[in-house]
């Protein structure tokens, strides 16, 4: 398709990490060469309406085979409420867009601190969301057990097979880059 | 083919691990109803469709697909009470269900976590769609003890509508599926300006910029201040977590002064259906902990 060859011709701002595949990858996945600029996307962000996250923006650069938006912390700001995804008139699905962009940005180092930590509690506890003493408490005052019969009970009680699995298989985290410039 | 009545109860992180009280609700509320509820035995994390997904979209979908496989075996569709959870599972369990390559290639990923398998045989089901459809308000009257006399802020949160194309359950621009069912329980919901925006918390926001995700909610309290409320009705435990941390975030930092009590449909729901109101929870929340649903009980609700 000629579309294709018109944004493979393109010059790259280069990466060394980059993915080449990335372009063909995020067009197979979503439908941003249809999109017509008309600013839906933007208009119905709710976090857009407080924060510097412009999909529009970031949809425009990814045409123009800008590769500044995978270091873009506002990609970060989505709350994936997918108003955008609903309004779109050209069937962009930005919120899609913007979660495969997210993932190219993790391949490259780009997550947050916050985010490794809740990586590594999954990893660990098998939940996003650890239990503690108190929700422990509340638990047996309810009459529930003290602890759900999640993994996180089974690798409590000796059983660490499949958390250990999963640590070692999932969400494989590349190493945090040095910080270039910064403050 | 799937046993009918009954689930397998998919709890989550949020929900056993912060508001206990909303599992004992929805287990209460279910069985009473004549559901069967099943422990979902070394379930994990769902893992969140924001957080997780934003890392990598494979291992979100094998990691949620091991959960699904776990409902597989026990032959029972799964029953979901979070937006969040709902959200993956319902998402990769239609997915895998359609897409037979996709399938293939998540169980070869899954194979290597232990003895697990996809065959796409159940559904993913959220309790508010449970009760709005398959109970509907037509049938829970007859299996409620009390009604409560309450104007409320009714609360969708985003993933359990959007994106409407997957998940085909009401629009996402003026859905009733919940006002229709809590009428029937004497709730009346009171509609605020821009009702259906995000509470702030999805897509990973929260633990990223926590200060952006507070400017989005304190918006939406701004807009549920303005009618005042008996209490805010949630349907996933996020949700929740943000209206209550949320409130009492905005009372210390910038000097507001809400107390709205927070409350999941399961609560209300159990507390209709004869739960008593200390199991309902709400003395271990942060907000309305002196709220009380029996003072504004009505006469006629019983």
């Amino acid at each position: 398709m000629s579309k294709t060859k018109e944004h493979e011709s393109k010059e790259f701002k280069t990466d060394n990490d980059f993915d080449p595949d990335f372009f063909k990858d995020i067009e197979r996945k979503s439908n941003i060469w249809s999109c017509i600029q008309c600013g839906t996307c933007t208009a119905s962000c709710e976090s857009g309406r407080w924060t510097a996250l412009k999909t529009r923006t970031i949809i425009r650069k990814l045409t123009l085979g800008d590769l500044t938006v995978l270091k873009d912390p506002d990609i970060w700001l989505c709350t994936t409420c997918y108003q955008c995804y609903e309004r779109c008139p050209r069937d962009v699905k930005p919120t899609d867009v913007i979660m495969e962009l997210r993932n190219y940005a993790t391949k490259l180092g780009n997550i947050s601190p916050n985010h490794r930590a809740v990586v590594g509690y999954l990893k660990n506890y098998g939940h996003a969301v650890p239990i503690n003493d108190e929700v422990k408490q509340q638990r047996k005052e309810l009459g529930l057990e003290e602890l759900p019969p999640t993994l996180f009970k089974f690798k409590s009680e000796g059983d660490t097979e499949d958390i250990e699995k999963i640590k070692e298989l999932l969400f494989d985290l590349p190493e945090e880059k040095e910080k270039e410039e910064e403050k | 083919m799937v046993k009918e009545e009954t689930f397998a109860f998919f709890l989550g992180c949020i929900m056993p691990n912060r508001y206990p009280q909303i599992e004992k609700a929805t287990k209460f509320v279910m069985e009473r109803l004549g559901y069967k509820i099943l422990e979902m035995e070394k379930a994990a994390c769902c893992p969140a469709p924001g957080v997780f997904r934003s890392f990598n979209k494979a291992d979100w979908m094998v990691h949620a697909a091991r959960n699904i496989a776990i409902a597989e075996k026990m032959d029972a569709d799964i029953l979901t009470v979070c937006n969040g959870c709902f959200g993956t599972l319902q998402e990769v369990n239609k997915r895998i269900k359609e897409d037979e390559t996709l399938r293939l290639k998540v169980n070869e990923k899954l194979k290597l976590l232990g003895d697990y398998k996809v065959n796409g045989t159940i559904t993913v089901r959220h309790i508010a769609e449970v009760l709005g459809y398959d109970i509907g308000p037509w049938g829970i009257e007859d299996k409620i003890i009390r009604k409560i006399n309450a104007r409320v802020a009714v609360h969708y949160g985003c993933h359990f509508l959007k994106p409407t194309k997957i998940r085909e359950i009401d629009s996402s621009e003026k859905p009733t599926i919940i006002e229709e069912f809590i009428e029937a329980l004497g709730v009346k919901s009171i509609p605020f300006k821009e009702q259906l925006t995000c509470c702030g918390a999805g897509g990973g926001v929260k633990a990223y910029d926590g200060n952006a995700s507070m400017t989005i909610f304190s918006e939406k309290m701004v807009n549920i201040d303005e009618v005042k409320p008996d209490f805010i009705l949630d349907i996933c435990p996020f949700c929740h977590l943000q209206f209550e941390t949320g409130q009492d975030y905005l009372n210390q930092n910038q000097s507001c002064n809400y107390d709205y009590p927070v409350i999941h449909l399961s609560q209300l729901t159990a507390y209709c259906m004869g739960m008593d109101q200390e199991f309902i929870g709400l003395q271990y929340q942060k907000m309305g902990r002196d709220f009380l649903f029996g003072e504004k009980s009505t006469e006629e609700g019983v």
